[in-house]
């Protein structure tokens, strides 16, 4: 089958999808073509992954894609020998999936839209295993990889080093860690970050759709309001907001990756997909509507950014809200919420980012922000 | 005609086990434009972090045992007959520097391939392309010294395999071709796991550039059965190799196995 006619039936029909051909004949270049001579795959198509420059980049670390948690054990209760000798054992047994697998698994459902759409773009999501493992555990990361059918190409094992510079390297959209001490480090030098909890229960999220949902302040937003609140209360606050109602709020560590998903969701609207969007964003933040909230909507149309939901609570608890909306991944700067988001199933990271963190993070429910 | 000359500064390795490097005396010493000047002593040139490193890995294997006969045997080498005109100047550069050399060998460019041959050299390294080339073709396990090389670490020798031309796995033996990289990497390997996995001496790394995850796991399995386990693994998939490079700071590049160096 040619190139051209994937294209053609793809974009005609959306129900269509074309198998992959079974000749083992790569969809792409000459090049890629090599690689696959050189893997000795002859097998399905895999398509070429695209320059980092051009895909919005996703860097996971191991232990938050997968489950690690039995061979953390080892590492801290036995040693590091120990616990290269027990994964090296262990090689053929894949891990099981991680608090990020999830939202892994939905990026690359959104790809696979995206490639049915515009074959030729780059325009992707590439998806990265960044990890301060040493490569001897490297086989059974790929063995994992390869059970669980992920589409992940590039990886970097740093043997101990920090992957901080790797990570600006690949031009890294957004980092996920189980290391609150790197995802600090990857915040100080501008890069998304984020650190990733296994919740108890999971609830069960959409396989058609990513769905991020994000927290406002110090998360999309600047910290600056709720250092106002922390400093002078609830009061000061909402005064504070008024006064500023048409002053443009500072950006926060999360607003390049909005960013990001809006420029890919426009790709859909262009050809028509608006209402079927493969992707869709939340705000969901103690704002009330009526009075602090339109700041914050404000300045998003300000910085030419759409949110498919604002969800303004008012001081109430956010559970229900995300039970109800089921995101992949949920973004808040406070703990406190991380933690109530876990106990309805959902998969929150934390930014540990701002004032927030300098406070105890367990706050009294409805007067946190 | 090459003159080999023993370095009396340092104690002779044993030459059946220890891992016999040599590198161009053009790539450890900066050699002027005016060769017969006034100076007794060269500056250091690109490779003298490298030999500062091999230093610290054989200061560091005599520490885990003293006894160690697996050490590096760096052989200093000249390629050209300007070079080779300069033994005494080599020879005081060296001693002044505390360079831990343990032979000379004053060649020309038409018989230092021989040298390496006749002085069982394992890894030849030099700044000039053809010089590493020319060494390569008569199978002696060469690699090219970028000026980066000049910035590399000194604490710890940092060895790069370039996975898209690891030798393949096979159930036949090795051709004669493959035996020089294979032999050289099993002793590097042996070299590394005297050293626990934190503050090693020496890394080993591993870079593919146009494959993916597939092609990884191979040179990773390759290279596990050829007596080498890999501290750092980047799997570039066709990702731009520069920007890596420079944060993994190699001190030489191998793509072990193919005649062919150029990557």
């Amino acid at each position: 089958m040619s190139l051209d006619a994937v294209q053609v039936m793809s974009g005609q029909v959306k129900e269509l999808k074309v198998p992959p051909p079974s000749n083992g004949d790569s969809r792409g270049s000459w090049e890629e073509k090599e690689e696959f001579d050189r893997d000795h795959l002859g097998l399905s198509t895999k398509p070429k992954p695209p320059k980092p420059e051009n895909a919005v980049t996703v860097a996971v670390s191991s232990r938050v894609l997968f489950r690690t948690e039995r061979e953390q054990k080892v590492f801290e209760q036995e040693g590091v020998e120990e616990y290269l000798r027990d994964q090296i054992a262990h090689e053929d047994e894949p891990f099981a999936p991680g608090p990020a697998f999830p939202f892994v698994k939905a990026l690359e459902t959104v790809n696979g839209r995206l490639r049915e759409l515009y074959p030729q773009s780059e325009e992707l999501f590439d998806i990265v295993l960044v990890t301060y493992n040493h490569a001897h555990v490297g086989i059974r990361l790929i063995n994992t990889i390869n059970h669980h059918n992920l589409f992940i190409e590039r990886f970097c094992m740093t043997g101990g080093s920090s992957p901080i510079g790797y990570l600006k390297a690949w031009h890294t959209n957004l980092y996920l860690s189980a290391d609150a001490e790197k995802v600090r480090e990857a915040l100080a030098e501008g890069i998304a970050a984020a650190t990733m909890f296994m919740p108890g229960k999971q609830t069960e999220v959409s396989e058609s759709q990513l769905r991020v949902a994000f927290d406002g302040d110090a998360v999309l937003f600047s910290d600056e309001s709720e250092r106002i609140f922390k400093a002078h209360g609830l009061d000061k606050f909402f005064e504070h907001e008024r006064a500023n109602e048409d002053t443009l709020l500072d950006h926060g560590p999360l607003k390049g990756f909005l960013e990001a998903l809006g420029k890919l969701q426009k790709k859909f609207y262009a050809k028509g997909h608006r209402l079927d969007c493969p992707i869709r964003t939340y705000l969901v933040t103690a704002r009330s509507a009526a009075s602090s909230g339109i700041r914050a909507l404000k300045t998003l149309r300000a910085w030419g950014l759409e949110i498919d939901e604002a969800l303004f609570l008012a001081g109430a608890p956010k559970g229900p809200m995300l039970e109800k909306i089921r995101p992949h991944i949920y973004f808040d700067d406070q703990m406190f919420h991380v933690e109530g988001a876990a106990e309805v199933g959902t998969i929150a990271a934390h930014v540990p980012y701002g004032i927030a963190q300098k406070h105890n993070p367990k706050q009294k429910a409805g007067v946190g922000k | 005609m090459v003159a080999t000359v023993e370095n009396t500064d340092v104690k002779q390795k044993d030459a059946d086990r220890a891992l016999i490097v040599a590198v161009t005396s053009r790539s450890v010493f900066e050699s002027g434009a005016d060769d017969d000047g006034d100076e007794e002593v060269y500056k250091v040139g690109t490779a003298f972090p490298l030999l500062q490193a091999l230093q610290r890995v054989n200061e560091r294997l005599l520490e885990e045992n003293p006894a160690e006969s697996l050490l590096f045997d760096v052989v200093l080498i000249t390629t050209d007959r300007q070079q080779q005109q300069q033994s005494s100047r080599i020879i005081s550069s060296t001693r002044h520097y505390g360079l831990e050399v343990g032979r000379f060998c004053f060649s020309s460019e038409e018989d230092f391939t021989e040298s390496l041959l006749t002085n069982n050299v394992q890894l030849f390294l030099s700044t000039d392309a053809m010089e590493a080339s020319q060494a390569s073709q008569k199978g002696v396990v060469s690699a090219q010294l970028d000026q980066h090389a000049a910035s590399c670490p000194s604490e710890q020798l940092r060895v790069l395999f370039c996975g898209d031309a690891v030798v393949r796995l096979s159930s036949s033996p090795a051709p004669a071709s493959q035996q020089a990289p294979q032999s050289f990497s099993a002793q590097l390997g042996e070299m590394r796991q005297r050293f626990g996995l934190f503050d090693s001496p020496v890394s080993v790394v591993l870079v593919t550039s146009r494959g993916g995850r597939e092609s990884c796991g191979t040179a990773l399995r390759t290279l596990r059965s050829h007596g080498v386990s890999v501290d750092e693994a980047y799997c570039l998939a066709g990702a731009p190799r520069g920007p890596m490079l420079s944060l993994i700071r190699p001190h030489f590049l191998l793509s072990v196995g193919f005649s062919d160096l150029k990557e």
